[in-house]
C-alpha cells in the first residue's frame, strides 16, 4: 500500500480575530465598519428598523412591494437612467425585509462604493414611488408569489407558521401571500415610506477603510433623514404545548413529500442561545447529525434533512426540514420523531459536540471571508444589541460547551412531544398509513 | 455627482501561482494568502459526464458521492465527521466536463485535508461495498427528484441539452443521469470507474490561503507522491461540431407550471474562447440587470414578460461549443406567442442595433465586480486555478479572464450574435400550464 496510514495531527492555530471594527456619527446616524485590507470588493448596507412585523394586518407583503418599487425610479431620474447609472458601477441593490429590519445592500469595486451607497440612498430616502408603477410592481409580486407557491415548500411553511403563531401578523408569510399582496395599495406603501424609511439607521461598511471615507459614506446614506427611531416591540408571548398535530397539504402527483416539523421555541436574547444551537447541530445541522446520518446516509429516504432553531429578536422556532420519497413518507416522519425524541430524552454524546463545537467554531471563519458576510455579521451584532468582541466570545463559548449543558438545553427546547408535522405531498398516497401510524390527529391544511 | 472612474484592469489574479508535478504526473497549484487563517484544498478530476457511454448516463455523479463514503484508513461519513468536526466546509460537483472536490477549513488543518483527499484518491475500491453503492443511488434518485422532477420548470436543463446535442455526443445527456440507468449500475462497474480515472495524472491540486508553496508541495509529495499513475487513460468521445445548428428545433410541454415559460439555446464557443468571451458580454447586455435589453424591452417597455424570471446566461463547458440560454416567463394574460415574439425581436436587435457604449460599459462593469466576488474566497480561487490548470494546461492563464472580457467590443458582440443567435439554429423549449390545454 502506498497511502500513507495514520491521519495527521493539527498545525498550530493562529489566533481568531474578527476585522478591526470602527463607528463614525454623522448627521444623526451611525456608520459601523470593518477593516478588510487589501479587499478588492467593498460591501455596505443600510440597516433599518422598518421590518414585516410594522405590516398592517392584511396587508402582509406591503414592506415586499416598496422593496420591489425603489428602483422604479427616485426623485431625479426614472428608472433606466437609475439602472443605468447603478449598474454602470458595477453594483446592484439588495433591498430585502425580514421580520426586524428592512436592508438596502449594495457592493462594488472599492473606490466606486461611496457613489454606489449614495444611489442606494437615493433609492431608500426618494424613491419616485409613482401610483402606477407601485400597482405594476405589486401585481408583479402577485404573480411572482404565485410563481414560488407552485413550488414545493411555500405552503407548507405558511401551514407551519399559521399553526404556530396563530393569526396576526407573524402568523402570516414573512412576505405575505398571493391574497395579502392583492390588497396591498398604493396608500399602503407610501404610508410604510413614510414612517419607516426616512429614520436615519445605520450604514453597516465591509471594505478596505485605509481607502473609504466613513464620514462621506454616512453623509450618503443619512442625507436628509429626520425621523426618529421607533422603540422595538417586546417579545411574543408562548406556551408550550403538550400534542401534535399533524397537517396534510395536498399537491397531487409529487414525488416527494415535503416535511416541515416544528414548534415554537425562546427568541434570540434567551441564555440558551449557545447550548442550543449546539444540540440542534447535533441533531440536524452538520452532515454528520442524527437526522442526515439515519435518514440519509442509513435509510437512503432523502437527499438531505435539517433540523434548527430560528431565533429572531421577538421570537423563535425550532424546524426540521426536508423533501423525502413519496413512497417512505411515513417511515421517515416515523425515525425523525424518534431522532427528536431520543436527543431531548437521552442528549448530546461528548463525540458527537465535539464535532459540533469545532465546526460552529471554525465555521466563524471559514464563513466570513467576503465583504458580504463581515457586512452580515455586523448585521447580527446591530439586531441584537451585541457588543464588538461578540463573535471572538461566542466562539469561545462554542468551545467550552459541555455535555451537560448542551444536553440540559436540548431537554429543556427540544418538545417533540407538542410538535407540529406539516407534510405537502400526494396525500392519496400516504393518508391511511399516516393515520394508522398514530403519530397525531391528522387534519387538512386550509390552504 | 462625482464619478471616479473604476480602477485600470491589468490582470484577474493579484495573487501569485506556484505549480509543481510530481513524479506520477499529479500537477500542485499553490496560491499563497494569508489574509485569512483558512485554506483551500481543491481537486480536478478530468473526468464528467461527458466520459459516460451510452447506458451508463449519472454514472460520473454518482461516483462522486460513493467518494464521500469510506476507503482504505477513513471509515464511511468520517470524511465528512472530520472536515465539520474541524470547522470546515466541504462539498463536491459534477458536470458535464469535471469532478472537484473541495474544502476549506482553518489553515492549521491543511494536512488533514491532503491526507483525506490521497486516501480517496489512492484507496476507494477495497472500501467500496454494495452496501454503500444501494444507499448512494437511492440519495442520487432523490436528488434527481428534488431537484428536476418535483419542481416546475426543473427539467428544462435535460430536455435542453438534447435538444442542442446530436444523440453521441458527449453533452447529449445530463449529468444527473437516468433512473433505469441508476438501476443497473453495478460495484465492478464503479471499481473500474475509478481505477481508470481518479489517477495523480488526472488530476490537477490547488491549495489556496494561509500556507507556502514549500509546505504544501511537501506535503504533496509525502500524501500523494507514491501514489500509481495509470497510462493511456481514455478521452472522452470528441465534441466537434461544425458550427451551430442548421436547423431549428422546437419542443413544448404542458405540465405542472404556473405560468407560460420559454426557452430560447444556441450553440456558440466553447468557454475559453475570444469567442466566448464575446458571448459573456453579449449575455450580460442582453439579460443580466435592469439596464440589459430583454429587462428595459420585456419586463419594462412591453410588459409582457414577468421582472423576476427574464434574463441570458452562458453555461461554461469548455470541450465543445457552449449554450447560451436565454429565458422569459410570461405575464398573467400575455399570450405565449407574443412572449416569443418580443424575445425574438429583442435577441434580433443584438445585430441590428449596435451595442452602445454605455451598454458595453454597463455590461463590463458587472462582469468586473462578478469577478472580484468569486475571487473573494479562498474556495473561489481554488475553483478557478484547478479549471484553468485543467483545462488551459496553466493555471496562470486565469489572470487574462477579465482583461479578456474587458477587451470585448461592440463590434465583437454583434459578430458573436450574428454567428451563433440565427434563427436557424435556435432551441425553442416552450413551457405552458396544463390548464392551457
Amino acid at each position: 500500500m502506498t497511502l500513507v496510514a495514520t491521519r495527521p495531527g493539527t498545525g498550530e492555530a493562529r489566533p481568531y480575530t474578527f476585522p478591526e471594527i470602527r463607528r463614525v456619527s454623522v448627521r444623526g446616524g451611525t456608520v459601523i465598519a470593518a477593516h478588510l485590507p487589501g479587499q478588492l470588493l467593498a460591501s455596505a448596507m443600510l440597516m433599518l428598523d422598518a421590518g414585516a412585523a410594522h405590516e398592517p394586518d392584511g396587508r402582509e407583503g406591503t414592506a415586499t412591494v416598496l422593496a420591489k418599487s425603489l428602483e422604479e425610479g427616485t426623485a431625479t431620474r426614472d428608472s433606466a437612467a437609475y439602472a443605468l447609472a447603478l449598474e454602470g458601477l458595477g453594483a446592484e441593490l439588495s433591498p430585502s425585509v425580514d421580520w426586524d429590519s428592512f436592508r438596502v445592500g449594495v457592493s462594488a469595486p472599492v473606490p466606486l462604493l461611496l457613489d454606489a451607497v449614495r444611489l442606494a440612498a437615493e433609492a431608500a430616502r426618494t424613491p419616485r414611488l409613482d401610483p402606477a408603477d407601485v400597482l405594476r410592481v405589486r401585481d408583479d409580486e402577485v404573480t411572482a408569489l404565485r410563481m414560488d407557491w407552485a413550488q414545493p415548500g411555500p405552503r407548507a411553511d405558511a401551514t407551519l407558521r399559521s399553526d404556530l403563531f396563530g393569526t396576526g401578523r407573524f402568523g402570516r408569510p414573512l412576505h405575505g401571500d398571493p391574497a395579502s399582496v392583492a390588497a396591498v395599495t398604493v396608500a399602503d406603501v407610501l404610508a410604510f415610506h413614510r414612517s419607516w424609511l426616512l429614520t436615519p439607521g445605520v450604514l453597516l461598511i465591509a471594505g478596505d477603510l485605509d481607502t473609504l471615507d466613513l464620514a462621506a459614506l454616512g453623509e450618503a446614506a443619512f442625507d436628509g433623514t429626520t425621523a426618529t427611531a421607533p422603540a422595538a416591540g417586546g417579545t411574543l408571548p408562548w406556551t408550550t404545548r403538550d400534542q401534535r398535530r399533524v397537517i396534510l397539504v395536498d399537491r397531487p402527483g409529487s414525488v416527494q413529500s415535503t416535511l416541515r416539523l416544528g414548534h415554537r421555541a425562546p427568541e434570540r436574547a434567551n441564555p440558551d442561545y449557545v447550548p442550543m444551537t449546539l444540540a440542534a447541530t447535533v441533531l440536524g445541522g452538520a452532515f454528520t447529525s442524527r437526522l442526515n446520518h439515519l435518514i440519509r446516509e442509513v435509510k437512503g429516504y432523502t437527499y438531505g434533512i435539517r433540523g434548527s432553531y430560528a431565533m429572531s429578536r421577538r421570537f423563535g422556532r425550532f424546524e426540521v426540514a426536508a423533501g423525502v420519497q413519496t413512497a417512505v413518507t411515513v417511515p421517515a416522519i416515523v425515525d425523525t420523531l424518534g431522532e427528536i425524541d431520543r436527543t431531548q430524552v437521552d442528549g448530546v454524546t461528548e463525540d458527537e459536540l465535539a464535532v459540533a463545537r469545532s465546526w460552529r467554531a471554525g465555521q466563524l471563519s471559514v464563513e466570513m471571508q467576503t465583504p458580504g458576510a463581515i457586512v452580515g455579521a455586523l448585521g447580527t451584532l446591530v439586531l441584537h444589541g451585541l457588543p464588538d468582541d461578540y463573535y471572538p466570545a461566542v466562539r469561545r463559548e462554542y468551545l467550552e460547551a459541555t455535555v451537560d449543558q448542551v444536553s440540559a438545553a436540548a431537554a429543556a427546547h427540544l418538545n417533540p412531544k407538542g410538535l407540529t408535522l406539516v407534510v405537502e405531498g400526494d396525500a392519496a398516497a400516504f393518508r391511511d398509513e399516516l393515520i394508522a401510524a398514530g403519530v397525531g390527529e391528522v387534519v387538512d391544511a386550509e390552504i | 455627482m462625482t464619478s471616479p472612474s473604476a480602477p485600470v484592469v491589468t490582470t484577474g489574479y493579484p495573487w501569485p501561482i506556484e505549480t509543481t508535478r510530481l513524479a506520477n504526473g499529479l500537477r500542485v497549484v499553490v496560491s499563497a494568502d494569508r489574509s485569512s487563517p483558512v485554506v483551500c484544498v481543491n481537486l480536478w478530476y478530468d473526468v464528467g459526464s461527458r466520459h459516460e457511454p451510452a447506458g451508463q448516463t449519472g454514472f460520473a455523479h454518482l461516483f462522486e458521492h460513493l467518494m464521500f463514503e469510506g476507503s482504505v484508513h477513513v471509515r464511511k461519513t468520517e470524511h465528512m465527521r472530520l472536515v465539520q468536526g474541524n470547522g470546515g466546509s466541504l462539498n463536491a460537483t459534477t458536470n458535464p466536463d469535471r469532478t472537484n472536490y473541495f474544502e476549506t477549513l482553518p489553515a492549521e488543518h491543511l494536512e488533514l485535508a491532503l491526507w483525506l483527499e490521497a486516501d480517496r484518491m489512492g484507496g476507494l475500491v477495497p472500501a467500496l461495498t454494495q452496501e454503500t453503492l444501494d444507499n448512494q443511488r437511492e440519495v442520487v434518485k432523490n436528488e434527481r427528484r428534488q431537484r428536476y422532477e418535483n419542481v416546475p420548470y426543473g427539467d428544462a436543463w435535460l430536455r435542453l441539452l438534447e435538444l442542442l446535442y446530436p444523440p453521441g455526443h458527449p453533452y447529449h445527456h445530463a449529468t444527473i443521469g437516468s433512473m433505469a440507468d441508476l438501476n443497473a449500475a453495478s460495484l465492478d462497474t464503479f471499481k473500474a470507474f475509478h481505477q481508470q480515472y481518479y489517477a495523480p495524472n488526472n488530476c490537477v491540486l490547488t491549495v489556496v490561503g494561509d500556507t507556502s508553496k514549500d509546505e504544501v508541495f511537501a506535503l504533496a509529495e509525502k500524501y500523494f507522491g507514491a501514489l500509481e499513475p495509470v497510462a493511456d487513460i481514455p478521452p472522452a468521445p470528441s465534441g466537434h461540431l461544425t458550427g451551430p445548428a442548421t436547423t431549428p428545433v422546437r419542443e413544448t410541454v404542458t405540465a405542472a407550471v404556473p405560468a407560460p415559460r420559454i426557452y430560447l439555446s444556441h450553440r456558440t464557443h466553447p468557454f475559453g474562447t475570444a469567442g466566448y468571451d464575446a458571448v459573456t458580454v453579449l449575455a450580460t447586455i442582453l439579460g443580466n440587470g435592469r439596464g440589459s435589453r430583454l429587462y428595459q424591452r420585456l419586463a419594462d417597455g412591453k410588459r409582457i414578460a414577468q421582472p423576476d424570471y427574464v434574463g441570458s446566461y452562458g453555461v461554461d463547458l469548455a470541450h465543445a461549443a457552449a449554450p447560451l440560454i436565454i429565458t422569459a416567463t410570461a405575464k398573467d394574460g400575455v399570450d405565449v406567442a407574443e412572449l416569443e415574439d418580443g424575445l425574438s425581436e429583442v435577441v434580433a436587435s443584438l445585430v441590428t442595433e449596435p451595442v452602445t457604449e454605455d451598454e458595453l460599459s454597463r455590461a463590463k462593469a458587472l462582469l468586473t465586480t462578478a469577478w472580484w466576488r468569486s475571487m473573494s474566497t479562498v474556495g473561489g480561487r481554488a475553483d478557478t486555478l484547478g479549471r484553468y490548470a485543467t483545462q488551459f494546461g496553466d493555471p496562470a492563464t486565469v489572470a487574462y479572464r477579465l482583461p479578456q472580457w474587458l477587451a470585448v467590443t461592440a463590434d465583437d458582440v454583434t459578430e458573436a450574435a450574428a454567428y451563433a443567435l440565427k434563427p436557424e439554429s435556435r432551441v425553442t423549449l416552450t413551457y405552458l400550464p396544463e390548464d392551457d390545454k
